[in-house]
């Protein structure tokens, strides 16, 4: 079905009608479905890097300089799309019961020993970006790494000039902050 | 049932309507049985125009070009409407403002809402689909909602007295809001209604103190005092927002046809299969009649033929209907999902899945693979055949394309077809992205939906532990007919019919009911295996209770109706389970009241014996017990009936009168020559081999190679195919 440029800017900011969502979320998609919101949202950026792919919320996957990187809507850059972006973000770590009932008060307050909070904040804007819940320890969690000349080479069947491979390059930060054994 | 050709107005007996969102069927009967169908567009804003219109198509040629001079109906003994004006009222906001009371703290019912809402009424994609559940839009918006302190307990004993101050300030706020209803549900009412009854007192008290201004007030205890808050309090409000509405536009019709003589008061179906005068008080049970005429012509082609278990397959513009009649009677379910609202309301159950003719076809860009729907050309802009600005291709140009359909015959040639049109569309936005051949592909896109109907009816049978050998097909709707090979073919059907009326069928069914009242409520009563006679005559003196008190209700009923109680049969009804089950059956009473424990255990035994039935002897578990949670009544009063009429076989050829031509047909991935009959010219006791293409007016059957149409006796319309000739 084909939905307007204006339809497609209300329902990313939450303002369309839940009939005229509904229609778009159980119609089939358009040819030009994922154009149409590229288009869209470079224009809503203040910068002019091209996106490549809308990764999350504030989040794009965008062409700079021959490499691609992660950048927020604020402009701010946590760089290669390989390597996690949650690991250039500032971070709140919610491991206490101190911290916890900050925002979980009484009997909603998890077990510190069970779990840990962790919040996302963009360094540009102060954006909260995403919140993981996970076990005590548990390493930082990759969420998509998506293989973007696959999907442009077959799905969209419009390559991109260059190629890169797509293989998670998260450890070359982590090497960075281990310390040497000895 | 007799030909269209035959009728005689002037001995016309039974008129019924079945009045759609778009279009408004009329029926007409006379005594000898014969029929005439009539059509004409809806008429949302005076329902008697519509009336009128499709009454006067049905008369056709026989009624006066000049409208001073109209048939005269006065020879009419019953008018019966059904159709969807009440929920039209209620969807498109043009019922009347209602303020709801509830408890304090269930203020927020229509905001949260049962979670079943979310979803109720969704196909499966959008059912797997967690993105796509949301409540729909509150009947009642959060302003007119308000609540008030009280409490009856489960066991009926008041557990917070009502707090008659929040009830006066609650009253005075909603009539400062200008409302015309009052809808009242608090808990358990239909347990103890004190607290509902205190509080009409006083709400009455205010309105006359604000000057009497004309709030009328409904109270949940008396429209559907049945467990479920949701479902209840959704009920009473459809009844407080739309039922007097709907009645004026009913007592309209009412005038209209007075002016043609008609002598007796207009009757409406109601949704649970009964009929009632039009100044019935609960009205809103009438809501949802529109798709069970049929069912309801199927239980009276029942109790006329003998062949009592039918799969009823109803199949239009949008949707396809799947209902059955068991034993000669249709399922009934008392809380029914429309417009994805759950409401209390006893409703004979269909099974509905958005097939119909005007369903979109379409490519799916991704997959390359035919997409059916979601949704529907409707009657406007309609198929691309129509050439009313509809480009999007549509299952019926596929019929069109394929020869199937007859593009100067549609309506009895009212509407003329484009044929090239759809050719063009189907070839464009279909054909040409595939590759194929855009008859290939027409033909490919029938089967599809063929085989997704069938599979709807597997569904519908096989999730209920039943199986197609036991049970008639009945095809009907103006595009049953045309598909009916396809969507039975592989099902081990008893037999596959249809009838000349198909198109006409639901009307049909309106007017082939009794005058009938249903009544229930709540009950708590159990009886555990074993239960000595004293626990059992105690139990039934508690049903005895619940029974003379739906009674004494009916009663009240038939009298402001001018009716008369001699004249009625009354039926008490259980709604029995095995104790912990979620789900019970209605258990017609064998015994008027429960006198005596050997009274229950007949009760129980009735129970058991349509448990069996239904499930099986290795389903029953009397060791839980059994739970009676809901009693009920139904009065009936006979009312006259379209009368079916049998007629002496003809030899099997038909006669010349029957024989129309011929016409390339697309089956089979070839074109061939396919004989066309008029339906209308058949005598019972005709056969047709396949291929053939069957016409009338409003309908098409189409006869695949290797199948054979015979019509018998009473005129209906059997397909067999060439390994299980009846």
């Amino acid at each position: 079905m084909a939905v307007s440029k204006d339809d497609l800017r209300d329902l990313f900011a939450g303002t369309l009608a839940w009939d005229k969502t509904k229609e778009i979320i159980s119609g089939p998609k358009d040819d030009d479905r994922f154009e149409a919101v590229l288009e869209l949202l470079q224009e809503q950026v203040r910068w002019p890097e091209r996106i490549l792919l809308p990764l999350r919320e504030h989040l794009y996957i965008v062409e700079s300089g021959g490499s691609r990187i992660v950048k927020c809507d604020c402009g701010h850059e946590f760089g290669d799309w390989r390597r996690n972006w949650k690991m250039s973000a500032a971070i709140i770590a919610r491991d206490d019961i101190a911290s916890m009932e900050e925002i979980y008060p009484g009997l909603r307050r998890p077990d510190p020993n069970l779990c840990e909070i962790r919040e996302f904040i963009c360094p540009g804007c102060g954006v909260l970006l995403d919140v993981e819940s996970v076990p005590v320890g548990y390493p930082v969690v990759f969420d998509a790494l998506p293989d973007i000349d696959v999907f442009y080479d077959d799905w969209l069947g419009r390559p991109l000039e260059d190629h890169q491979d797509c293989e998670d390059r998260t450890a070359e930060i982590i090497s960075k902050w281990a310390k040497p054994l000895l | 049932m007799g030909k269209d050709a035959s009728l005689d107005p002037q001995g016309a007996q039974i008129v019924a309507c079945d009045a759609g969102g778009t279009m408004t069927d009329v029926i007409v009967v006379d005594r000898a049985g014969s029929f005439a169908i009539g059509k004409a567009a809806t008429t949302p804003d005076s329902q008697a125009t519509g009336f009128c219109a499709a009454l006067d198509d049905a008369f056709g040629p026989r009624a006066s070009t000049d409208p001073a001079t109209n048939v005269s109906i006065a020879g009419v003994e019953a008018c019966v409407y059904s159709g969807t004006s009440m929920l039209n009222a209620l969807l498109t906001g043009t019922g009347r403002r209602v303020g709801v009371i509830t408890h304090r703290g269930e203020e927020d019912i229509f905001l949260h809402q049962r979670s079943r809402q979310t979803w109720a009424g969704y196909g499966v994609a959008d059912l797997l689909h967690h993105v796509a559940h949301h409540r729909p839009r509150p009947l009642v918006s959060r302003r007119l909602t308000k609540g008030v302190t009280g409490r009856i307990d489960m066991f009926g004993v008041e557990a917070i007295p009502l707090y008659e101050d929040e009830v006066r300030n609650a009253v005075a706020e909603l009539l400062a809001e200008d409302v015309e209803a009052i809808a009242v549900c608090l808990m358990f009412s239909y347990l103890n209604p004190a607290h509902e009854e205190r509080l009409a007192e006083l709400a009455r008290e205010v309105i006359a103190g604000a000057g009497d201004p004309p709030v009328t007030l409904h109270l949940s205890h008396e429209l559907a005092p049945i467990i479920r808050e949701q479902g209840r309090l959704n009920t009473v409000v459809l009844h407080a927002a739309a039922a007097e509405p709907c009645r004026r536009q009913l007592l309209g019709i009412e005038g209209a046809l007075r002016n043609r003589d008609y002598r007796h008061p207009l009757q409406v179906l109601l949704s649970h299969g009964g009929v009632a005068d039009i100044r019935y008080q609960r009205l809103h049970e009438s809501t949802f009649s529109g798709p069970i005429g049929g069912l309801l012509g199927a239980r009276y082609l029942s109790s006329v033929t003998g062949i009592d278990n039918w799969v009823c397959a109803d199949m239009g513009g949008t949707s396809f209907d799947v209902g059955l009649i068991m034993g000669g009677e249709p399922m009934l379910d008392r809380e029914v999902t429309v417009t994805r609202r759950l409401f209390n309301l006893p409703t004979l159950v269909m099974d509905t899945v958005g097939a119909g003719m005007g369903m979109y076809v379409s490519i799916d860009p991704l997959t390359q693979r035919i997409t059916l729907g979601p949704g529907s050309a409707g009657a406007e802009p309609g198929p691309v055949c129509y050439d009313l600005g509809n480009e999007t291709p549509t299952v019926m140009d596929c019929a069109l394309v394929t020869g199937l359909l007859n593009p100067h015959n549609y309506l009895g040639g009212k509407v003329e077809l484009n044929t090239s049109m759809a050719l063009k569309a189907l070839r464009e936005k279909c054909a040409d992205p595939l590759g194929v051949d855009v008859h290939y592909l027409a033909e490919g896109v029938l089967d599809l939906v063929t085989s997704s109907l069938r599979e709807h009816i597997r569904t519908v049978l096989g999730t209920r532990g039943f199986s197609a050998a036991d049970y008639s097909l009945l095809a009907y709707g103006g595009a049953g007919p045309l598909l009916m090979a396809g969507y039975s073919s592989g099902l081990p059907f008893r037999g596959v019919a249809t009838l000349p009326s198909a198109a006409g069928f639901s009307a049909f069914g309106a007017a082939a009911v009794d005058l009938t009242h249903r009544y229930q409520k709540s009950s708590g009563i159990i009886v555990p295996d074993g239960a000595d006679d004293d626990w059992k005559v105690g139990m039934g003196e508690l049903v005895n209770l619940g029974w003379d008190e739906l009674e004494e209700r009916a009663r009240a009923d038939l009298s402001s109706e001018g009716l008369d109680w001699a004249a009625a049969s009354v039926q008490p009804l259980a709604y029995v389970r095995y104790g912990g089950q979620m789900e019970d059956l209605e258990v017609p009473s064998p015994v008027p009241r429960i006198g005596s424990a050997a009274d229950m255990d007949a009760l129980i035994a009735a129970f058991e014996a349509l448990y069996e039935r239904i499930y099986a002897e290795v389903a029953k578990h009397p060791q839980a017990g059994y739970h009676i949670l809901e009693l009920g009544l139904t009065v009936t009063i006979p009312k006259v009936k379209p009368r079916l009429t049998c007629h002496p076989l003809q030899d099997p050829t038909p006669t010349i009168r029957a024989v129309k031509g011929q016409r390339d047909v697309y089956h089979g991935r070839r074109w061939r020559p396919a004989p066309l009959y008029d339906m209308d010219a058949l005598q019972p006791g005709n056969e047709v081999e396949g291929m053939a293409v069957i016409e009338a007016p409003a309908t098409t059957l189409f006869v695949p190679p290797g199948h054979r149409v015979r019509m018998d006796e009473w005129s209906m319309l059997w397909l067999t195919s060439g390994d299980d000739q009846q």
